[in-house]
């Protein structure tokens, strides 16, 4: 610690902290713009400046300056004072003093700054810029005449983001913020330049005009996609969420944001929201009143009684997925419940259950940044949870983690300074992560300390014989040495963290490849440390919540797969869908359509009329993230609070209050009073939640952690499947959506509106493809028309869609298998 | 004990009056002159042919009575403009504060003051009826 004086004030600081860092320990604001806690100090706005008595008559920066032992500061002098405020007065020769039209006033840092060192006058004379205005994306509107060059947007892209859309072209007073060949931005729109610009340089377009700063209620509350539990704020203004505001001091990332989180936020407010419940009379859908659709409802699931089933999406908060339990446990008698098509979480529910002795991760996302070598299994880790990649970004540029990734295609994360990948086959990762850990014991890695209290090592050993490097390097074209390698690297790094994302897009990544990647985290001991563990990334916001409270059977009744099946068999009379799309989003889209149509009463309960939703008997309207109070939790176990920020649309109740009313017309009593008792029931049934309350979850969340009881379970790998003429198709999520329900966010719909089949550019040349052709994708299940996207991430043979899109459903090709074989045609 | 001196004091006064000129107006055959910063109906400045007003929302916020709408839309060369401009008069308290606020001189109040009509919804002026024509 360092001991030093800021204006008569004694502060100790870490070695490494600024003059800047120091102040703000002591609570003295030093006013600057180009600094953001996230990024590299930098230096560029002088606005900073302050005298050390050591450094007679200079004024010095604060940002950049390390503090040294007995410094004396000061940061209010006259001089420095005048010195700020001629910094202002030059930002503001050349600043368009546009502040009616310009949206960031109010939330300016140049503005306010202006006001504070009230420079009403200017002392020089100049010419503004006349950039030309960057209007051709749809998201993110750049005017380079109001940019002050404090080079934040280039910085965080570059550092936090590891695009690099950005940064300074031109020289002297030339120069600008530019992009590639200064074009139009051509990005991935995460919009974190916006999120830092001091001023109104860049400005989100759906935002655009639609309200100033100063009148939006400010709601704290979390993200609604996937299930990295980012903090949020929404800006509401008359019952409408218009945005989202960024703080930097908001939850463990900062305030970083993805696409969809800062640009998906209308779902919340869409004119496409359902506002009334809907009943079907005569083969048409038609508005109705409450009493009668849930009178209705109540009936024929008392009809089905035990026959009743449930598929609910693991978005609901807490409070609502365990009443949706209690509805069908005690008040129908059924036990034939289940979220993301059974398939999806099993990685959770069966694999880390089994291995762990606890359906969850071991690891936190902070573990990441602390890790000495990173192992991700597939790219897509990016793709389905874009803050959890920038924890990658800056783990790998700013604290020199190891990244090894294990992937049947490239992506955003292998293109990492020194990240090594390694490409297999598709479909054959758990031979590949068997062959591992086969390395490691024969290599005598195993963490004998360790391991000697985990059960079922005898077995594992009897179970990995068959998976020698030299017979599955064949297998999954990786060659041995390589395979050896990283199980070497991977045992002898201090710490390491395998991340590994499951979801409805990734069959494959089930109970299997979950125990594979524990048992090569439990023969070398990494697991219950810091910076060491494993993190199954589940899809959804509230997934890791629906996998503790147990949102799946649990006592002999049918899982999502028996439920479809039971649907088209007939024993299932009545389907309850909360908040789940089975049309779009299940693997084998003919055969859900089929289940759908011959079960007696369906009922959807929906923010939108799904594709499902048209097909039910009734549809309930329920309420968005933003129209409910109730908790989710995160991938790492972090239970958060998710607030109301606006009243719900029409008549749309919240799923809370459905359920609630559901119960109380099939038992006579409501099953719970309030929130807060649902709360409290849960940490009475859920060992893991045990002790929290409301009140003490906080603005950030606590995260819960279970004793483990770990053991090794042999897992075979399957064969990869393969014939010759035929694609190895993957499904998987687009870096701009999250489910079904982003479609309809407007931000990510704006980048990416429909979906493509991706390949490689030597399939490409095969095919005679030139660009965005339409072809045709068929598979022993069906086939589906897509439009070609050719790029560099894809090999040979392999092709890659996205799952979220209904109008291109690329589900009717698949059935479920990690890899789907197909033929494609013009 | 009874003196008519009051009265008949009473009287002359009256009487003086009689001779002098009214102060009342015999409004509406005749009108008062407003001063010239009289605080009457709002106008909206027009420069090339439509509203100068270009929708900061200072009006709305800092008017103490809450009686001004606006709303904020992009024109075709992306510039703001007020898509939606109301005052409701039966809020508005004539402070003149929303003229003041005005950074673009778009908003000035006239010396109109005879405003009383039949019905609620003639109160609320649209940008349309506060555009100065003239």
């Amino acid at each position: 610690m360092v001991n030093l004086t800021i204006d008569d004030k004694q502060v100790s600081v870490p070695k490494d902290a600024t003059i800047f860092d120091a102040a703000k320990a002591a609570g003295i604001r030093i006013p600057i713009l180009c600094h953001d806690k996230k990024l590299h100090p930098f230096g560029g706005c002088r606005m900073c400046l302050v005298e050390v008595e050591q450094m007679k008559g200079r004024q010095i920066p604060a940002c950049t300056t390390p503090v040294t032992e007995g410094m004396i500061v000061r940061t209010q002098t006259d001089d420095i004072i005048k010195a700020r405020r001629m910094v202002l007065e030059l930002l503001l020769l050349k600043h368009p003093i546009d502040c009616p039209v310009c949206d960031a006033a109010g939330d300016c840092d140049l503005q306010n700054l202006t006001y504070e060192y009230k420079v009403n006058s200017n002392r020089f004379q100049d010419e503004k810029f006349s950039h030309s205005i960057d209007y051709e994306n749809p998201l993110i509107e750049r005017d380079m005449n109001r940019c002050i060059h404090c080079g934040k947007c280039a910085r965080i892209c570059d550092e936090i983001v590891s695009f690099g859309a950005y940064t300074f072209i031109s020289r002297g007073i030339e120069a600008k913020m530019g992009t590639q060949f200064d074009g139009p931005l051509n990005c991935e729109f995460c919009g974190s330049c916006v999120s830092v610009c001091p001023v109104g340089a860049l400005i989100s377009r759906p935002f655009k005009f639609k309200a100033r700063w100063w009148a939006l209620d400010k709601v704290k509350t979390v993200c609604s996609y996937c299930s990295t539990g980012c903090n949020l704020t929404l800006g509401v203004k008359d019952n409408k969420v218009l945005t989202t505001i960024y703080d930097e001091n908001q939850g463990w990332h900062n305030g970083q944001l993805c696409v969809r989180g800062r640009f998906g936020y209308q779902i919340a407010s869409s004119d496409k929201r359902l506002t009334t419940p809907l009943i079907r009379k005569n083969g048409k859908l038609e508005a109705a009143s409450w009493d009668e659709a849930l009178t209705l409802v109540a009936q024929n699931l008392k009809k089905a009684g035990a026959a009743a089933a449930g598929l609910v999406t693991p978005r609901l908060t807490n409070e609502e997925l365990y009443l949706f339990k209690k509805l069908f446990k005690d008040a129908l008698g059924s036990d034939s419940i289940d979220h993301s098509a059974g398939y999806a979480h099993s990685a959770l529910t069966a694999g880390a259950a089994e291995s762990l002795g606890y359906p969850a991760s071991s690891a936190t996302i902070a573990d990441i940044q602390k890790a000495d070598l990173l192992l991700v299994v597939k790219s897509d880790a990016y793709e389905t949870h874009p803050v959890i990649g920038f924890e990658i970004n800056l783990g790998v540029k700013r604290k020199d983690v190891d990244l090894r990734i294990v992937s049947d295609k490239k992506g955003k994360l292998t293109k990492l300074p020194k990240a090594v990948t390694y490409l297999h086959k598709p479909g054959c990762e758990v031979s590949l992560l068997n062959a591992l850990a086969k390395t490691i014991i024969d290599e005598n890695l195993v963490d004998a300390a360790f391991t000697g209290g985990v059960a079922g090592l005898d077995l594992l050993k009897k179970g990995l014989e068959g998976y020698t490097p030299e017979k599955v390097a064949d297998a999954c074209g990786i060659k041995a040495d390589a395979i050896k390698t990283l199980a070497r690297d991977y045992a002898k790094a201090g710490k390491a963290v395998i991340l590994l994302p499951i979801g409805l897009g990734y069959p494959g990544h089930g109970k299997e490849l979950a125990q594979a990647v524990i048992n090569l985290s439990l023969l070398t001991g990494k697991i219950g440390k810091e910076g060491c563990g494993v993190l199954i990334m589940a899809e959804k916001n509230n997934s890791q919540g629906a996998v503790d409270l147990g949102l799946y059977p649990t006592a002999g009744g049918k899982d999502a797969g028996a439920i479809i099946d039971g649907c088209a068999a007939g024993t299932v009379k009545a389907l309850y869908l909360a908040g789940e799309n089975p049309l779009v989003s299940y693997p084998n889209q003919q055969k859900i359509a089929a289940a759908l149509a011959k079960v007696e009463f369906l009922v959807v309960q929906d923010l939108f009329l799904t594709e499902t939703a048209a097909k039910a008997h009734v549809v309930l309207p329920a309420c968005s993230f933003a129209e409910k109070d109730g908790t989710y939790t995160s991938v790492e176990r972090r239970v958060q609070r998710v607030n109301r920020a606006i009243k719900p649309m029409g008549l749309a109740k919240s799923d809370f209050d459905i359920l609630n009313a559901l119960y109380t017309a099939l038992t006579g009593n409501a099953a719970y009073a309030n929130l807060a008792e649902a709360f409290t029931a849960i940490t009475a049934a859920v060992p893991a939640y045990k002790g929290l309350t409301l009140q003490g979850l906080g603005e950030n969340g606590v995260v819960v952690h279970t004793p483990s009881k770990p053991k090794f379970v042999a897992v075979a790998g399957a064969a990869p499947r393969a014939e010759e003429g035929k694609f190895a198709l993957l499904t998987g999520s687009a870096l701009y959506h999250c489910g079904t329900m982003s479609l309809h966010g407007e931000g990510p719909m704006h980048v990416c509106p429909e979906g493509y089949l991706e390949l490689g550019r030597e399939d490409a040349k095969a095919l005679k493809l030139e660009g965005d052709e339409l072809l045709t994708v068929t598979s022993a299940t069906g086939s589906v028309k897509l439009k070609a996207k050719i790029g560099l991430r894809m090999p040979q043979g392999v092709v890659f869609a996205p799952y979220h899109f209904a109008a291109q459903p690329i589900n009717s090709v698949t059935a479920g298998d990690a890899v789907t074989l197909v033929t494609i045609s013009r | 004990m009874f003196t008519p001196v009051p009265l008949i004091k009473g009287l002359l006064i009256t009487l003086k009056h009689l001779f002098m000129k009214p102060v009342t107006l015999q409004y509406p055959d005749e009108k008062v002159a407003p001063f010239p910063r009289f605080r009457g109906l709002h106008a909206l400045n027009v420069s090339h042919n439509r509203s100068k007003c270009v929708a900061c929302y200072l009006c709305p916020t800092v008017c103490p009575a809450k009686c001004i709408t606006v709303e904020a839309a992009e024109d075709d060369k992306h510039d703001k403009y007020a898509s939606k401009y109301e005052i409701d008069l039966l809020r508005c308290i004539f402070c003149g504060y929303c003229v003041d606020a005005c950074p673009v001189d778009a908003l000035k109040m006239t010396s109109a003051y005879e405003l009383a009509s039949y019905k609620r919804d003639d109160f609320v002026f649209t940008q349309e009826r506060l555009l100065d024509k003239r």
